[in-house]
């Protein structure tokens, strides 16, 4: 690459954030700002989130998807809206059930979603697709070799998760069965081994 | 029953039984099969107009309650003459409302994730700017690869061809240049929509080589596996300063 004049690396980092359409990821950062290393990356990261953090700031830096990215702060939605003119269209709750069942147990078939919701769901799976939350990993290696499905980075940014262990925990069956509830958690405690949140 | 339910205000058959349990209040490992089987049903029946593709849904479930009501109905002492061991007919379907709650809840859970996550704004994605990113451009072997895929679609309809017609890749240039000017972003199985034939389609896809080539269209991919997209770059590097596409 050519020779650059020297600039204030945190300029540069701002002005990367502020183009970059996905979250940046620090490997990116590096090859493009040469030279510096991860932890001196990393550094030069926390110094613009604190810089952000200030009252006077209109945005912050989140760590979603894998990388970074500048996002409006969010009590200043209100205004943000009124530039944008529409608000964000909400996924359905059959949409959302459907999203939670893939991305708890990807990868997973058509057939295998339907039998855990008890009803068909060729058209949400199509608004998953169209929506661009979801993907198709493969086929399985049975009867009809079905579809695979799994989440996408775009699922991640949608919900602002850093990577798939940030889904939020499967919530136990406490409610209908205390007792149990009970047990398994003080078994949890001894343990010490918090697992992702996947399910059998 | 004291309340009124509508199908609609439910995601399934899992989805009603869940909310009769709950209204009545019955413990979900010990369900009144015959209570809660009726009550079911006085649901269905109340519905005016059934949808007949939901209503086969909500049916299924009808029909399995019956199936675990009758086979409670034969009294123990028959079962354990045969040796059969004692297993509860209600046990796989308290199983399958369980699996589906959790579901449910963690459904619930994303609905207010997306609800603050929607307070965020980002940069939105402007497509005539392409950002380079080394992970989505799009390589020659992939490009051939979808390709493939569009040729393997065709071959079928191929073998009626009689009339030929002649075919220029530039004219093909043109053709796709002025699409992509006027709809820039579109999927790549899109740019071969209308061309029926084999040498059609082979002509269409080296025009859009050589129109990545000149660096006059971009083409990217979300993922490895992911829809590749073209891109018109509004002619910036029509120059031709060797910028690979």
């Amino acid at each position: 690459m050519d020779d650059l004049p020297d600039r204030d690396p945190l300029a540069i980092l701002e002005a990367l954030l502020f183009l970059s359409e996905a979250p940046l990821p620090v490997e990116r950062i590096e090859e493009i700002l040469e030279g510096r290393s991860k932890e001196e990356i990393t550094r030069l990261l926390s110094a613009l989130q604190e810089r952000c953090r200030q009252e006077d700031r209109g945005l912050w830096l989140a760590e979603v998807a894998g990388g970074y990215r500048l996002l409006t702060k969010p009590e200043l939605a209100p205004w943000v809206q009124r530039l944008r003119g529409t608000k964000p269209a909400k996924l359905s709750r059959a949409a959302l059930e459907t999203l939670a069942i893939i991305a708890y147990k990807q990868p997973i078939t058509k057939p295998e979603i339907e039998a855990i919701r008890g009803v068909m769901i060729d058209g949400v799976l199509k608004t998953l697709v169209d929506r661009d939350l979801i993907r198709i990993l493969g086929r399985k290696a049975e009867v009809g070799r079905p579809i695979l499905y799994g989440t996408n980075r775009a699922f991640l940014e949608y919900f602002g998760f850093k990577d798939l262990s940030e889904l939020p925990t499967l919530k136990e069956i406490e409610a209908l069965a205390p007792d149990t509830a009970r047990i398994e958690a003080r078994d949890e405690a001894v343990g010490e081994t918090r697992k992702p949140d996947t399910i059998a | 029953m004291g309340y009124r339910v509508r199908l609609e205000m439910f995601e399934g058959p899992l989805d009603l039984l869940l909310y009769l349990i709950q209204v009545n209040e019955i413990d979900i490992y010990d369900i009144p099969i015959a209570k809660i089987t009726e009550e079911y049903l006085a649901c269905l029946a109340s519905m005016q107009e059934l949808d007949l593709e939901v209503a086969g849904e909500f049916l299924v479930l009808a029909a399995t309650l019956i199936h675990i009501k009758s086979k409670m109905l034969i009294p123990a002492e028959e079962i354990a003459e045969e040796e059969v061991p004692e297993e509860d007919p209600r046990k796989e379907l308290v199983e399958r409302l369980l699996e589906y709650k959790r579901f449910k809840e963690a459904a619930m859970t994303l609905e207010e994730v997306e609800s603050r996550q929607q307070l965020l704004y980002a940069r939105p994605a402007d497509p005539s700017v392409p950002v380079t990113d080394g992970r989505l451009e799009v390589s020659l072997s992939e490009l051939l690869r979808a390709f493939a895929a569009i040729m393997e679609r065709a071959t079928a309809a191929a073998v009626l061809e009689i009339t030929p017609e002649a075919i220029s890749v530039g004219e093909r240039m043109m053709a796709l240049l002025d699409r992509l000017t006027l709809e820039s972003p579109l999927p790549f199985t899109a740019l071969f929509d209308g061309a029926g034939t084999r040498a059609l389609l082979i002509a269409t896809f080296l025009a859009l080589l050589e129109l990545l080539r000149r660096g006059l269209v971009r083409a990217r991919q979300s993922d490895s596996d992911g829809e590749i997209t073209i891109y018109r770059t509004m002619g910036r590097w029509e120059g031709g300063d060797g910028r690979p596409a």
